[in-house]
């Protein structure tokens, strides 16, 4: 069934996207990531614009979370302290990412830079997942016990302006927080996705927050990132197009709450061991796209 | 079935006119408009009408067909192998390009006319003047014009014109679905003996209808509340799966 994107300018199979946004929805909820990083790339493969593919999966990655999110609070699995805290870094840095966006655009070099960006984070982040992921998921199975401390101290606890945040049994300086917040924006707005994927980790291994807290408090930032990227996009670039997001969001809506019942039964080192493989999955796919030889040597582009 | 009964209406005061033919050509499309709705997949637009003359007469007498969309500017860039990695390296700017071409005739056009004629007329992808900025290699106009044919938005021959009797001609316009809006010209021209004797304009607009109107409308007049919009109603898809897909 063909439909018509008015933004887009173009029609294509409702079915698929109805498909795709289900697929990415149900590692939405699964993982506590937007999916933005799979939705993003597989949007521009089926022939979309790649600022209307952006925009979108922002508006779609909104939606998929916001039903992630209200499932996780049900749970009590989200810190909105933490979650503010991040977005204020977040709001900072997104401004910023869109201004670096702008400027590579005028190089032409677009494409390829997200490209590349995608392949050097979703590389670097995927390999860390899977390594930590396995290490935990062997010592489990040795037997041996885990010695872990409780509390591991570096200098980043040495910073001021410390705060309590009672959901994640953290008191700690607001500094790394603010600071994860700001990069992950300045690289979501790049990279057209929520940044949950790298939301994670960073929560996990830089802030020592319990998994359990982290997938509903990184969905929160999630969402406030991507409604500011839809509000950006669509006021100033004019490339959101809400019918794609639609149908994205019905597949999607659906995924989330599957993906979201399933998280629970997995143990965090499984979760974490998966989503670890799927990221390096498209950080591999990506970077063959970039090395092999293009299918057609020129490109055609509209002026805008 | 409305387009049937307005040709047959068409040919009809053609031919009830009896031998007073004020051009030696008449010419008419199946719609004047194509309207782009939120099904849109694509449109056919029928050019029809009738000659004077018999067609394949002696001399012989040939239709040509061209259409032509509003212009649009493009960049066709190179890809270039830095280190492995496949950049866009030089481009060639083409500011002013049919967004849409596509010409069709009884016969091939350089058998009908000679080169100025078509030049003139910009008959045939090589008649069409493409001016160009920058990089001056001559494969950047042949990529475009590779491209551009790759999506059906510029198309040479793709349906002939086909005749009836001795008079009567029709040709088919294939718009893809990706056709941009805005007006569209459709020249008919009638040639004899190595020039065009006679020709008739037609226009045509594409045009959004219903829901993809009011949305396009919407986002480009009122980007904020749009942008707003589009988050609300997000939110709200979101929400309400989470209510009617709860799994507990």
């Amino acid at each position: 069934m063909q439909v018509y994107l008015p933004i887009a300018e173009m029609s294509v199979d409702a079915l698929l996207l109805l498909g795709i946004g289900f697929g990415v929805g149900w590692l939405s909820g699964l993982f506590g990531v937007g999916g933005g990083f799979l939705l993003t790339p597989l949007l521009m493969l089926i022939g979309i614009p790649s600022a209307v593919a952006v925009a979108s999966a922002a508006n779609q990655t909104l939606g998929a979370s916001i039903s992630g999110l209200i499932a996780q609070w049900r749970r009590g699995n989200v810190d909105w302290r933490m979650g503010l805290t991040l977005f204020a870094g977040g709001l900072l840095g997104s401004a910023l990412g869109v201004q670096i966006f702008a400027l590579l655009k005028r190089w032409g070099q677009v494409d390829v830079a997200v490209s590349l960006f995608y392949v050097v984070i979703l590389g670097i982040v995927g390999a860390l997942m899977v390594r930590e992921s396995v290490t935990a998921l062997l010592r489990r199975r040795r037997g041996a016990a885990p010695r872990r401390k409780l509390h591991e101290h570096t200098w980043l606890h040495g910073l001021p302006y410390k705060m309590r945040f009672r959901d994640s049994r953290l008191y700690i300086s607001v500094i790394p927080p603010l600071a994860i917040g700001f990069g992950i924006g300045i690289l979501s707005a790049i990279m057209g996705v929520g940044g949950g994927f790298m939301l994670v980790p960073a929560m996990i291994y830089i802030l020592g927050m319990p998994t359990a807290i982290v997938i509903g408090t990184s969905l929160f930032q999630v969402v406030f990132v991507s409604a500011n990227v839809t509000l950006l996009q669509a006021w100033q670039v004019g490339s959101v197009d809400i019918v794609l997001t639609m149908l994205l969001l019905a597949g999607g809506v659906a995924g989330a709450q599957f993906g979201a019942a399933m998280g629970t039964k997995l143990r965090g080192e499984e979760t974490r061991a998966l989503l670890g493989l799927l990221v390096l999955s498209v950080a591999f796919g990506l970077a063959w796209n970039l090395l092999q030889t293009p299918s057609r040597a020129f490109t055609l582009s509209p002026i805008s | 079935m409305k387009a049937l009964a307005h040709m047959m209406l068409v040919l009809g005061s053609l031919f009830g006119g009896g031998m007073a033919w004020a051009s030696p050509i008449t010419a008419e499309l199946s719609t004047d408009r194509v309207e782009i709705s939120t099904g849109f997949t694509g449109a056919s637009v029928l050019v029809f009408g009738a000659t004077q003359n018999p067609l394949g007469g002696d001399p012989p007498e040939d239709l040509i067909v061209v259409a032509t969309g509003p212009t649009q500017g493009v960049v066709v860039r190179r890809k270039i192998n830095v280190l492995g990695i496949w950049l866009n390296g030089p481009s060639t700017r083409f500011p002013e390009v049919p967004g849409f071409y596509a010409l069709t005739a009884t016969r091939r056009v350089w058998e009908i006319l000679p080169e100025d004629e078509r030049r003139q007329y910009r008959l045939g992808f090589d008649n069409l003047r493409l001016r160009s900025e920058g990089n001056r290699n001559p494969a950047f106009r042949a990529a475009l014009l590779e491209l551009k044919q790759a999506d059906a938005r510029w198309q040479e021959y793709a349906a002939p014109v086909s005749r009836a009797g001795e008079r009567l001609f029709s040709a088919r316009i294939a718009f893809p679905a990706t056709v941009q809006t805005g007006d569209y010209q459709i020249e008919v021209l009638l040639a004899r003996e190595n020039r065009v004797i006679a020709r008739q304009e037609l226009s045509l607009r594409v045009e959004r209808v219903g829901t993809a109107a009011d949305i396009a409308s919407l986002a480009r007049g009122q980007p904020l509340l749009y942008g707003v919009l589009c988050i609300v109603l997000a939110a709200l898809a979101g929400w309400l799966g989470s209510v009617l897909f709860r799994r507990n």
